[in-house]
């Protein structure tokens, strides 16, 4: 069977959905650092979006292709929908990135 | 280690095409370059609409570009042709730099023979009579360490960062390790990948220069008025799944796999140095500028990945385009060489796609012809610009 979400690199936290069937309620099976673990998808994800693959913390680094691609400005739980509703980029404006870096560092 | 069959010219670089080219000095030698291409078997013309009332940076800009088309390997003999006396962009001028390879150069001047019938006579009997003389050399068996190889992509799609352009990455490191080099351009699209590019360049110095020309390009596009950081990625890029800058980059920046960052090269710059890995030129993220920037560096070829589908194709650098996308391979199966969409249907993995893009390369080189060449698509020649005209 065709894979659904592509994981590229063994650390990333996120994957990218491939299949058109993503919706909110399904088992799915992952492969994530070589190992398949089963994920219940949180809410329909469209087509070419992301998806967590491990719990993500706010402030966190968002990991796609083994490389940084943003912060977390939320909790993410795993099978949930990665977009810009809860990560920002590092390189852009950056206004809630340092917002929620900040948070993550008060927490410390 | 593996070898393919090229033309080798006086200078000891090699071509995998051995065209004659009509190069166009100015807009007003188009015509007369287009004809005279017309009727000889197998010739090239390069038109463009410049080379006159251009600010200083853009005239040299269009000097060299049109030198390093006729400098590249893939031509074996240029005829110049330009209109009258121009400023800083010669004929002459042009074909007194490419005579340096110690390849065949001509110059036609279309006031100075006559008009257009004389030129184009004149031209036509100089091309007629270098392509006898080209038509006996032979290829000769040469190793990969003698390729530059280009690369590039555009119209890109959530398959592109994690499919193809990844794969590309594999095809280019398996020419860097048998000793070539390859060529990253497209600056626009590196923005967000700079942590990344100073952990792989070979000195701080080096780093600098590339991250340099970023920010460039950078300010530029602010001065006129468009700030990318809050541009991209774009409203389509959104709608397909790319959340940041740093995501659509990265996707991009893929396709220069994981060998040693060389250097950079200001835009159309000869890649003179010699080290295997990659270089990273200073051009805009529009494909045909990008890619003729590449091909005056003196690549024989480029391989470009697209998601949509894209008709590029440079006139002299066979432009190889693969896609991890079975739709737009459907779409466009007479523009695209590979469908790499196996990737996401656990047919292919990576390192076989690179493979496999490899394979498809050196078969370019040994002399088999992309789609575009047989069907005369010229799609991939423009000149860089930075200022107005005058």
């Amino acid at each position: 069977m065709a894979r659904e979400v592509h994981v590229i690199d063994p650390k990333d936290n996120t994957g990218t959905v491939i299949s058109r069937s993503m919706t909110k309620g399904r088992a799915i099976e992952v492969e994530v650092a070589g190992e398949v673990r089963q994920i219940e998808i949180q809410q329909d994800i469209p087509y070419g979006h992301k998806i967590a693959v491990r719990p993500i913390s706010r402030g966190d680094t968002i990991y796609k292709y083994g490389l940084s691609i943003g912060t977390a400005l939320e909790d993410i739980a795993v099978g949930e929908h990665v977009h810009i509703h809860n990560i920002e980029s590092n390189r852009g404006r950056g206004d809630r990135y340092k917002q929620a870096t900040a948070a993550k560092e008060a927490l410390r | 280690m593996s070898q393919f069959w090229g033309y080798v010219r006086p200078n000891d670089t090699v071509g995998i095409r051995n065209h004659i080219l009509l190069l166009s000095g100015t807009i007003y030698a188009n015509s007369t370059a287009e004809r005279v291409a017309d009727a000889i078997d197998g010739a090239v013309a390069i038109t463009h609409p410049l080379g006159r009332c251009q600010v200083r940076p853009d005239l040299r800009m269009t000097f060299k570009t049109l030198v390093g088309m006729g400098k590249n390997p893939n031509v074996g003999g240029v005829v110049v042709i330009d209109h009258f006396r121009e400023e800083g962009c010669t004929a002459d001028e042009i074909a007194h730099e490419i005579a340096k390879t110690g390849k065949p150069v001509e110059v036609v001047n279309i006031r100075k023979s006559g008009g257009a019938i004389e030129a184009t006579a004149q031209a036509t009997r100089k091309a007629l009579y270098m392509k006898r003389e080209l038509s006996k050399q032979v290829r000769q068996p040469v190793s990969v360490s003698n390729l530059l190889f280009g690369l590039n992509c555009g119209t890109s799609d959530t398959s592109s960062g994690i499919g193809s352009n990844v794969a590309l990455g594999v095809c280019s490191d398996k020419i860097i390790d048998q000793g070539g080099r390859s060529i990253l351009a497209e600056v626009m699209e590196l923005m967000g990948a700079e942590d990344y590019i100073r952990q792989r360049s070979v000195t701080p110095q080096v780093a600098d220069k590339i991250v340099g020309y970023i920010s460039d390009m950078e300010r530029r596009a602010l001065e006129s008025g468009e700030d990318v950081r809050g541009s991209q990625p774009t409203g389509d890029n959104i709608v397909g799944g790319l959340s940041t800058i740093e995501e659509k980059s990265l996707g991009a920046y893929m396709k220069s796999g994981s060998s040693p960052i060389i250097n950079g090269l200001e835009y159309a710059e000869e890649c003179l140095q010699k080290d295997p890995g990659v270089y990273v030129m200073y051009t805009p993220g529009h494909g045909s500028e990008s890619i003729t920037g590449i091909a005056a560096a003196g690549a024989q070829v480029l391989v470009f990945s697209t998601g949509g589908g894209h008709t590029i194709a440079h006139p002299i650098m066979p432009t190889i385009k693969i896609t991890g996308n079975s739709e737009s391979f459907e779409f466009m199966k007479d523009t695209m060489e590979l469908d790499l969409s196996g990737i996401f249907r656990d047919e292919l993995t990576i390192q076989q796609a690179g493979e496999l893009i490899y394979d498809e390369v050196l078969e370019t080189c040994n002399g088999k012809l992309t789609k575009a060449e047989i069907l005369k698509e010229q799609t991939g020649f423009a000149i860089h610009r930075v200022g107005v005209s005058i």
